[in-house]
């Protein structure tokens, strides 16, 4: 087959297979069919026994059926073929956090954001566990970090100004609610928060 | 079209299979010709060497396939000429001893060309089956795409193929014509055949997939990332294509062929080399002339006779034209000009610097010429000077001038004549999709996806392939955050011909649009595709 000059085509890799059959496992897994899921994970870690994805994928299924001890040992096998996979940690951590281990899974948290500060799963799960232990300054220094590179994500912007109130910062977490709610006026949660810290913000001043 | 059996059938098709040392494949190359759904056609299976075949070729019982069993390795172009002395089929085709049809080929391009009788030609699209080969010389599928969809351009084919050989049919009188295959040539063979064939023929693009051919990944012991596989693909024609002078001498080949005539369907070009003597700079100039026209060319060289007696060039094509010792310019274009047999002249000084800038040199003014209705319009070479003055003409053109005006010098007498003179625009030389393409992909590698969006959107709406070209846009359009976008655009691909690579990327972006139901469908279709061959998936 002598051919010159090739077309071009995205998506074209040789992981192509692979990528079908991992895509189609997190979809199966969206919409709540686990066991199509799984056959679609079998079949792609049987192509590339090396990639940690599959198991990311079977360590997320196991969660979802409260199969903790099946979603450990994936997640751990997902750690071990990928030492550098943030969603690894971040499955580690949730399950610690689902036994009530907030100090390991904060740590594990850590870590996972550490690999990728871009994963939402684990700041949530960082500012859950800092909520637990009561401890503030890591957690907002990542949601700052998020923040930065997703500007407008109403979800972080709230829990960046609960924490910055619990840490004794009312104003600005005041100065975060306002920018909340000229988001998205209807957000209860974010109106209800500005009223706690503007009642903080009025006791200081008596004070 | 369907063909219920073979009494009501259409024209009979010679399919071509030449095998070497691949006898657990042949097997299922020929299976797959046999469970074709156009009946009416002869399978010749030429062993060309190797393992034996015999017991393979007869365990079918199939009348149809005729076997020539040889036990000297004599090469594909040896091999396809043997078995077309054989055939007698209307039309022609072929299949590498490892790849497979799909029932629809031979259908699909036969009804293609007694659709549309004024081509001689017609090929389709085939996947490339990227896959592992186990120990046991099973093959599991990494990857199919479909790499090579061009739609038919006679001045790019001249330059490069752009067509597949498996993926081809052609009528078996317009090779005769042309010659056979050229038994000297080692790798761009099939690029021969289809060049030859322009001359005669325009090619119809079927944009179907009618099957699949294999390129094995090579296993590399040091490979550690399954997403960054190292290396190429193992076929032997890649692996020839190492020795870089061989492949050169293989394409300069090609490129110097000029089949017998009448052409229909390219005009011939003549070019006038003026030099004052045969030397070493001569000789320069005519190996820089034959390594970068890619237009068929005869090259007239209007020399002393002590001159050209003197010539040891291998550079094919030339014509001497004997002069008197000390003629002068005009003496000499005249007298070459009444040789010329091209439809169009080029006249080119010897200190003219061919080939200079990375584009074609002589084709930038040939295409412009050949494209423009003013009779009195000629073209300058882009690197045309006062003091190297070039030009294209059309041969009736030029001699007019010059009986006008014999007495003149050359540019004057094409003045007096009328003739306009001007370098071409750059938007009117040849392969502009191909120079935009190049600058595309290079704004893609820059991650400007933005200004790519707009590229690819003007390519799809003002050239040829549509549905690579909607490709590539929506693959932008994906890149640049445009989600919704990106799935109408390779949504209108997929309702035309779905392939494995657009099926994903609509499912990327139905995905992100968080329509999971939407992207399972396609994802599943994918998953059908590469799973689709019984040799595909054996896991």
């Amino acid at each position: 087959m002598d051919i010159v000059k090739e077309t071009k085509i995205p998506e074209a890799g040789w992981t192509q297979h692979y990528d079908v059959l991992r895509e189609l496992g997190h979809c199966y897994t969206s919409v709540g069919e686990y066991e199509k899921a799984r056959e679609c994970y079998d079949k792609a870690a049987v192509l590339a026994p090396d990639e940690a994805a599959p198991y990311i994928g079977f360590g997320v299924i196991a969660m979802q059926t409260g199969e903790l001890a099946d979603a450990e040992t994936a997640f751990k096998v997902a750690r071990r073929l990928d030492p550098e996979c943030s969603k690894a940690y971040c499955g580690l951590a949730m399950i610690c956090q689902q036994r009530a281990d907030a100090a390991v899974a904060f740590d594990l948290y850590l870590k996972s954001l550490e690999l990728d500060s871009d994963n939402l799963t684990a700041l949530l799960g960082l500012f859950q566990s800092s909520c637990a232990m009561g401890s503030f300054s890591k957690v907002i220094y990542y949601l700052q970090v998020y923040l930065d590179e997703h500007p407008g994500d109403i979800t972080v912007m709230f829990c960046l100004a609960t924490l910055q109130l619990k840490d004794k910062q009312p104003q600005k977490a005041k100065e975060l609610l306002l920018n909340v709610l000229a988001l998205d006026a209807n957000n209860t949660d974010a109106a209800n928060l500005l009223e706690e810290v503007e009642h903080t913000l009025a006791q200081e001043c008596r004070s | 079209m369907t063909y219920n059996n073979r009494q009501s059938c259409g024209p009979l098709v010679s399919v071509l299979i030449s095998t070497y040392n691949r006898p657990g494949y042949v097997r299922e190359a020929v299976a797959s010709i046999l469970r074709q759904t156009y009946p009416n056609f002869e399978i010749i299976l030429v062993r060309d060497g190797g393992t034996p075949v015999g017991d393979i070729a007869g365990e079918f019982g199939d009348e149809r396939l005729i076997f020539i069993d040889r036990d000297q390795n004599r090469g594909l172009p040896y091999s396809f000429n043997e078995a077309l002395s054989r055939a007698k089929g209307m039309y022609v085709t072929y299949l590498g001893d490892d790849d497979i049809y799909y029932p629809n080929h031979i259908d699909v391009l036969v009804d293609a060309l007694q659709s549309w009788d004024e081509y001689g030609v017609a090929y389709s699209d085939l996947y490339k089956v990227n896959c592992r080969v186990t120990e046991d010389g099973r093959r599991i599928v990494l990857s199919k795409n479909v790499e090579i969809s061009r739609d038919f351009s006679r001045m790019t084919m001249l330059r490069f193929n752009h067509t597949l050989h498996v993926s081809l049919m052609h009528e078996r009188e317009l090779l005769e014509r042309a010659g056979g295959y050229n038994e000297e040539l080692n790798v761009l063979m099939d690029w021969d055949l289809t060049r030859k064939l322009v001359f005669y023929t325009d090619f119809l693009h079927v944009p179907k997939i009618t099957g699949e051919f294999y390129a094995p990944v090579p296993v590399d012991e040091e490979q550690t990332s399954y997403s960054t596989p190292q290396g190429d693909c193992d076929r032997i024609s890649v692996k020839r294509r190492e020795d870089t002078n061989d492949f050169i001498r293989n394409m300069l080949t090609i490129r110097s062929t000029r089949p017998p005539k009448p052409w229909p369907k390219v005009e011939d070009m003549s070019l006038i080399l003026l030099t004052e003597r045969l030397d070493e700079a001569t000789e320069e100039v005519l190996r820089d002339i034959w390594s970068h026209t890619f237009y068929p060319c005869q090259i007239y060289l209007p020399l002393p006779q002590e001159d050209l007696s003197r010539l040891r060039t291998v550079v094919p094509n030339i014509m001497g034209v004997p002069v008197s010792a000390g003629a002068s310019e005009t003496q000499r274009v005249d007298t070459a000009l009444e040789c010329c047999e091209g439809d169009y002249v080029a006249i080119v000084p010897r200190d003219f610097e061919v080939g200079r800038e990375d584009m074609p040199w002589i084709e930038s003014a040939l295409q412009p010429l050949m494209n423009c209705d003013d009779p009195n319009q000629a073209f300058e070479l882009p690197a045309s000077s006062r003091q190297c003055w070039a030009a294209v003409f059309r041969r009736e053109q030029l001699r007019r001038a010059r009986r006008l005006g014999g007495h003149l010098a050359l540019a004057e007498s094409v003045a007096a004549a009328g003739i306009k003179l001007r370098k071409p625009a750059v938007e009117e030389y040849p392969l502009q999709f191909d120079n935009l393409m190049t600058g595309a992909e290079e704004i893609e590698k820059q991650g400007d996806w933005a200004r790519a969006v707009e590229v690819f959107e003007y390519l799809a709406r003002n050239y040829q392939n549509e549905l690579w070209m909607k490709t590539r846009w929506a693959n932008a359009l994906y890149h640049a955050g445009q989600y919704e976008h990106a799935a109408r655009i390779v949504g209108e691909v997929n309702s035309k011909r779905p392939t494995v690579s657009t099926l994903l990327m609509e499912a990327r972006a139905q995905r992100k649009k968080e329509d999971f139901w939407g992207a399972v469908d396609l994802l599943e279709k994918a998953k059908q595709i590469l799973e689709g061959s019984e040799l595909a998936w054996t896991l």
